[in-house]
């Protein structure tokens, strides 16, 4: 195994650890950790099997390698970046509805310091 | 005149002028209840407007025009209103304006737009801003094959079913045009009447003519964007 193979294979080693560690902290969900843990397995194929980015670039027709590594990494990534903006939309209304939910029913009943005192209670 | 009816101020650090903006209302205005809609004020602008004696629903962040109206008619829908009239919390908007949307209500409009451009003299705004709500109002008009001639105006009466929709669907960011696109595409009836402008009582305009022109560039987008959104 050549050495650019076994720095590869350390570092899909340590970000496959990154993930799973963040995910046992419960600071991502199960969704993301998935994600995540394929591109670890992706980057560590790619170090074992070399010829697979020739034999992907030849059945794309791309005549440097390369380029089509290139072209499936920038794909994913922008792949992934669409899904995360469609989650900040979602969040963003869910946020809205929240404070808006909390605004009506704060104005329906009012801080303590605000209400009319209860019949019978003193002040 | 007022039963069933709320105004909705929207309000956004506005201490300086709410309670007396309330207190006219309140004035002109007898029988109608008003509700004032903080937006995340970063001053006292809930506890000024209590005094002047309108119901404060409160958002604990700023959320935006677009937001504040929706909530303002959800306030609305919860309460058992059936008309609204939405009104800015600076005191431009004239409250002797208000009975005749509320007259357009009466006759069967969903949704009624006070326009400054359509008859009635009002406080002049910049040439910038006017050509921008002039070109505004071209694009909205062909889209909602309906003449409108003020897009942007944010003294607007609420019929029942509009305020059942726009309690839950809102603009992202430009409230007033693209709300009157959405209203159109719902099929409601769309009215415009006259009314009055005055200038701000207290505070400045955030809209530079920088900010204008890139509102306007915006707004355009938004406007299709929305045409080319699912009914």
């Amino acid at each position: 195994m050549s050495r650019s193979s076994i720095i590869v294979l350390v570092f899909s080693a340590a970000f496959a650890v990154a993930v799973l560690l963040t995910a046992r902290r419960r600071r991502t969900s199960e969704h993301h950790t998935f994600s995540w843990l394929l591109v670890s397995v992706l980057t560590a194929a790619l170090a074992l099997w070399r010829n697979a980015i020739d034999t992907l670039a030849a059945a794309m027709g791309i005549y440097y390698p390369p380029s089509a590594l290139f072209f499936v990494v920038c794909g994913g990534l922008l792949w992934m970046l669409f899904r995360l903006s469609l989650q900040v939309a979602e969040q963003r209304r869910q946020l809205h509805r929240l404070a808006q939910e909390l605004a009506v029913l704060s104005a329906q009943r009012p801080p303590p310091a605000e209400r009319p005192p209860a019949p019978g209670t003193a002040g | 005149m007022g039963a069933g009816t709320l105004i909705v101020l929207l309000a956004y650090n506005e201490e300086a002028c709410i309670t007396d903006v309330v207190a006219e209302l309140r004035r002109e205005l007898p029988g109608i209840d008003v509700a004032v809609v903080d937006d995340g004020s970063r001053d006292a602008t809930a506890e000024r407007a209590r005094e002047g004696g309108a119901v404060v629903v409160r958002h604990p962040i700023n959320l935006g025009v677009a937001a504040a109206e929706a909530t303002g008619l959800l306030y609305a829908l919860r309460n058992g209103y059936t008309r609204v009239v939405r009104m800015d919390g600076d005191g431009q908007h004239d409250p002797h304006g208000v009975p005749e949307l509320l007259e357009a209500l009466d006759g069967g409009a969903e949704l009624v737009v006070g326009s400054r451009f359509a008859g009635v003299e009002s406080f002049r705004s910049t040439w910038l801003r006017r050509l921008g709500s002039r070109l505004i109002a071209g694009l909205l008009s062909s889209l909602c094959r309906q003449r409108i001639t003020d897009p942007t105006s944010g003294f607007r009466g609420f019929g029942p079913r509009a305020i059942r929709y726009f309690s839950s669907h809102f603009p992202h960011d430009y409230p007033e045009p693209e709300s009157v696109l959405m209203a159109s595409r719902q099929r409601f009836p769309i009215v415009e009447v006259p009314v009055k402008m005055r200038s701000r009582r207290a505070g400045v305009s955030s809209l530079t003519p920088w900010r204008s022109t890139f509102y306007m560039a915006k707004v355009s987008f938004a406007l299709f964007m929305e045409r080319f959104r699912a009914v």
